[in-house]
């Protein structure tokens, strides 16, 4: 799967699967409350019927004339006169509500239960027992599956509509990927004749078109850096990394040498300050890739007589040039492939592309400063 | 019969401490309550009709009072057809104060608060 496509999804299922779970989790939570009242409520009518037992207790008791008359236990009751005050009771509940008819308090359930006429005085019957919590946890069970069952199968819809969505552009993906994969197969060959031809007329001809065939050459080593960073990326997914220690001071000079006919042609200034015994662990393409590309921007999009200043310490990889510099929306994707700050050039927009896979690999760090038609400073750090 | 003599008095005490109500007092029986006993009135459930009406032993109080300073069917507890078939009660003359020393005496010995009692097989732990 593409990274493009697997963020793609990603950002699908993500708002598809919280949008979803917001909207089931507050249904399922509605309906708990619904449901819990009812259980709450049912529990509070049987309280009301007990109260009524009571009252119909406490008429017996009211005409019996002889004592001990035994007051009912159960469930727990208390009786109080019209002032509120306390008669007698199975219990003396501490501070009861008397604003509510029924109350909860402490995981207990008090109902208020009005008498008349006034048995043994008492106008108000206040009886309470404990909430049976097993139906309510019987619900919750219910509902945590039902959410549970309900999340699983959304979560397989999303996946298969995720994928059904993100298809037309794997396709689109997989044909740039495809097409990009036969145009450096077929560029391979020319290309490597063009560079060998060139080198052999150099050394073993006296050619009087010199200027041309540096233009030539120039042109041919562009493709060649080109076809390089295609197939770095094409075979980026199954590359196996040879790491290994790597002298940067001497790969950074050797691919100066290499840039010096472009960097001729622009009459660049080029200003130096390579360390050496900088070694870093590094695949040696990478580092290849990591400093063509960074060269190449900077002499590409550099202005004609402009200046390249180049930096490498134990620390860090300086480069900067006062070229057409990136305006400051574009920063933020610079880094992505196929995208180009700047159209006037050629290229696919790989370039940053690749700087950012081997920043990623190593762990390095990456920053990029640019002011627009001023320049760019682009340093990596290595740890 | 010292030791005698001093069982006795500790038991009474005793009892009166622990049912301090069950004895009327001297003053209720021969002000109300001997009255009644010969006129074959039953005390007890002209208070449980208080009771059942009135609920708080102030207004049961107010209520008897107001009654016995002035028997009329509209003061009585009793229903106004009662008075068809048996004669009012005549005006007590007695001082107000020892009326309602005497009336509270009798709420006191009717108190239903004494008489009732929970079993002790309660099934449920007791709020608070």
């Amino acid at each position: 799967m593409l990274v493009s496509e697997k963020r793609s999804l990603f950002r699908f299922l993500t708002i598809y699967l919280s949008s979803t779970f917001l909207l089931f989790f507050s249904a399922t939570l509605i309906l708990y409350h619904y449901q819990k009242h009812n259980i709450l409520d049912t529990q509070r009518d049987t309280l009301k019927s007990k109260a009524y037992q009571i009252s119909q207790e406490l008429r017996k008791l009211h005409e019996q004339f002889n004592p001990p008359l035994i007051y009912p236990s159960h469930p727990l009751s208390a009786i109080y006169n019209s002032n509120r005050n306390y008669i007698f009771g199975s219990f003396n509940p501490s501070k009861p509500l008397w604003e509510k008819e029924s109350y909860i308090k402490n995981d207990n359930l008090f109902y208020f239960f009005k008498l008349e006429p006034y048995y043994l005085g008492a106008k108000y019957v206040l009886v309470s027992q404990k909430i049976e919590h097993g139906e309510i946890i019987k619900l919750q069970k219910t509902l945590l599956f039902f959410l549970l069952i309900a999340g699983l199968f959304f979560s397989l819809l999303a996946l298969v509509l995720g994928r059904l969505f993100t298809s037309p552009m794997k396709e689109s993906m997989s044909r740039v990927n495809r097409f990009i994969e036969d145009t450096t197969h077929e560029l391979n060959t020319p290309i490597s004749t063009i560079l060998t031809n060139i080198e052999l007329i150099e050394t073993l001809y006296d050619c009087k078109a010199k200027k041309e065939m540096k233009r030539i050459e120039i042109a041919s080593k562009t493709l060649s850096r080109l076809y390089d960073d295609l197939t770095y990326l094409k075979l980026n997914h199954n590359y196996h990394r040879a790491v290994e220690p790597v002298d940067m001071g001497y790969l950074l000079k050797e691919r100066l040498l290499y840039f010096q006919s472009m960097i001729e042609t622009k009459s660049l200034a080029l200003k130096e300050s390579i360390s050496e015994d900088v070694i870093i662990d590094i695949d040696r393409n990478d580092a290849l890739r990591l400093i063509d590309n960074l060269l190449s921007n900077a002499i590409k999009y550099n202005q004609k007589n402009g200046k390249i200043i180049i930096i490498l310490n134990q620390l860090n990889l300086y480069i900067s040039d006062n070229g057409i510099g990136i305006k400051e929306e574009d920063l933020d994707q610079i880094h992505e492939r196929f995208n180009r700050a700047n159209k006037s050039e050629g290229g696919f927009g790989i370039g940053l592309d690749i700087v950012g896979q081997v920043v990623n690999e190593y762990g390095f760090e990456f920053t990029i400063n640019s002011i627009y038609k001023e320049g760019t400073e682009v340093t990596i750090t290595w740890q | 019969m010292a030791i005698k003599f001093s069982l006795i008095i500790t038991t009474t005490t005793i009892i009166a401490i622990a049912n301090p109500t069950t004895v009327p007092s001297t003053a209720l029986k021969n002000s109300c309550l001997n009255c009644h006993t010969k006129q074959k009135i039953p005390s007890e459930l002209i208070y449980r009709r208080y009771l059942m009406r009135y609920s708080t032993d102030k207004k049961m109080q107010k209520r008897i009072l107001a009654y016995l300073k002035k028997p009329a069917p509209s003061n009585s507890i009793m229903p106004k057809q009662f008075f068809l078939k048996f004669p009012m009660k005549k005006r007590l003359d007695i001082n107000g104060s020892i009326l309602e020393r005497d009336i509270k005496g009798y709420l006191d010995y009717f108190n239903i608060k004494n008489k009732l009692k929970v079993s002790n097989n309660s099934l449920s732990p007791i709020p608070k």
